[in-house]
């Protein structure tokens, strides 16, 4: 009996149309270089309103929390660093760290896009990153 | 417009062959079999775990098939595969050498090595039904005399080096999550993790392997390849039921 040849096929169909779907590394890193020029550009332009839209749900959340106000008025009141040109992008899955000349900001992937997770954030040796805003 | 009856001489031969290809083949079969199923499970709890984690880490939860490449599924794969082979390739090469008093799965004492070359078959004493590369008495005799370990030693090596790709990329997606810097794939080659995750697989492949090598100077499975004859006496060794 001949063996049937669509199998391996549709098998290498299915990983081409997946990978496909979440972006190569490189079309991921782009992504997210767009997306983090874009809040930062939002930061030195003072627009509130787009910076909290960046924003990973968590994140917008706890910052309103902590500051018991909407995150238009909260995000005002971050001391956030203009950061500068982006220096490096690492992207693992759905996370991205973005180091940036004075600043660096996490990023995690959304069924809307990539958000903020957090931001003016400070190396800390052997410890998580110390941020100015982040989840909870 | 009814079907016209098939011929009967033309379709009970074929089931009985279909019959007879799965009872001659059962064995790699169940375990392909099971072997799917097994791996469709852990890819279904896996899916759900990894989708608890991200909810309460504040992250969106991915469906199903974006679930299937990612790496965390990866590395849960590929580290028990490397263990398996790493399993069989070390079970093959050292009962080349190694043996156990009593154990159906050892050879019989004095028989230690690669054995002469009219035991194995090889070369002039090659049977007429020979593989051919048995017979050939050249470069082909001595691959095709490895080539079962060779080919498991390949596959470990290869299930090794995808769970330390797989790994560091689940490691580092952990890593981000939790706002910690990544690390290259030569660190982690030296991290905890993967030391933790390969070493946790070896210790329960090599307690396996000892445990069928020992127990089975004692005990019996009737009719298992496995196993001596039930009524073999505990000091025989090399002998399979």
């Amino acid at each position: 009996m001949p063996r049937p040849w669509y199998g391996p096929a549709v098998a290498v169909l299915a990983v081409l149309v997946t990978v496909s779907a979440c972006g190569t590394p490189s079309e991921r890193r782009d992504r997210v270089t767009e997306d983090v020029t874009s809040f930062e550009r939002a930061l030195d332009a003072g627009q509130r309103a787009r910076l909290c839209a960046a924003l990973a749900p968590s994140t917008r959340e706890e910052l309103e929390q902590a500051a018991k106000s909407r995150c238009e008025q909260a995000i005002g009141e971050q001391d956030l660093p203009r950061a500068g040109a982006v220096r490096s992008v690492d992207v693992y899955g759905d996370q991205a760290r973005v180091v940036l000349e004075h600043d660096t900001v996490f990023m995690a992937r959304f069924p809307d896009g990539w958000k903020v997770t957090a931001a003016g954030c400070r190396p800390r040796p052997q410890q998580p990153y110390q941020c100015e805003i982040e989840g909870g | 417009m009814r079907a016209a009856p098939e011929p009967r001489g033309g379709t009970a031969p074929a089931r009985h062959r279909v019959r007879r290809f799965l009872r001659h083949n059962s064995l790699g079969l169940f375990f392909m079999t099971t072997f799917l199923l097994a791996l469709s499970g852990q890819a279904v709890a896996g899916h759900a775990e990894f989708n608890n984690q991200l909810v309460a880490d504040g992250m969106a939860p991915i469906g199903f098939g974006a679930y299937l490449t990612t790496s965390d599924f990866g590395v849960d794969v590929t580290e028990n595969w490397q263990s398996e082979y790493l399993q069989f390739f070390l079970y093959i090469f050292a009962t080349v050498y190694l043996l156990q008093r009593g154990s159906p799965e050892s050879k019989g004492l004095g028989r230690a090595g690669t054995e002469s070359d009219e035991d194995q078959m090889v070369g002039e004493h090659a049977a007429d039904d020979s593989p051919r590369w048995a017979a050939a008495r050249d470069w082909r005799t001595a691959v095709y005399s490895r080539s079962l370990g060779l080919v498991m030693g390949t596959i470990f090596l290869l299930s090794w080096l995808a769970q330390s790709v797989t790994g560091v990329a689940a490691y580092d997606e952990q890593q981000l999550r939790q706002l910690q810097a990544p690390v290259s794939w030569a660190e982690y080659l030296f991290s905890a993790d993967f030391w933790r995750r390969t070493l946790q697989n070896w210790q329960s492949e090599l307690l396996a392997v000892a445990s069928m090598a020992v127990l089975a100077i004692y005990l019996r499975q009737r009719g298992s390849p496995e196993s001596k004859p039930v009524g073999a006496s505990h000091s025989a060794t090399g002998v399979e039921g």
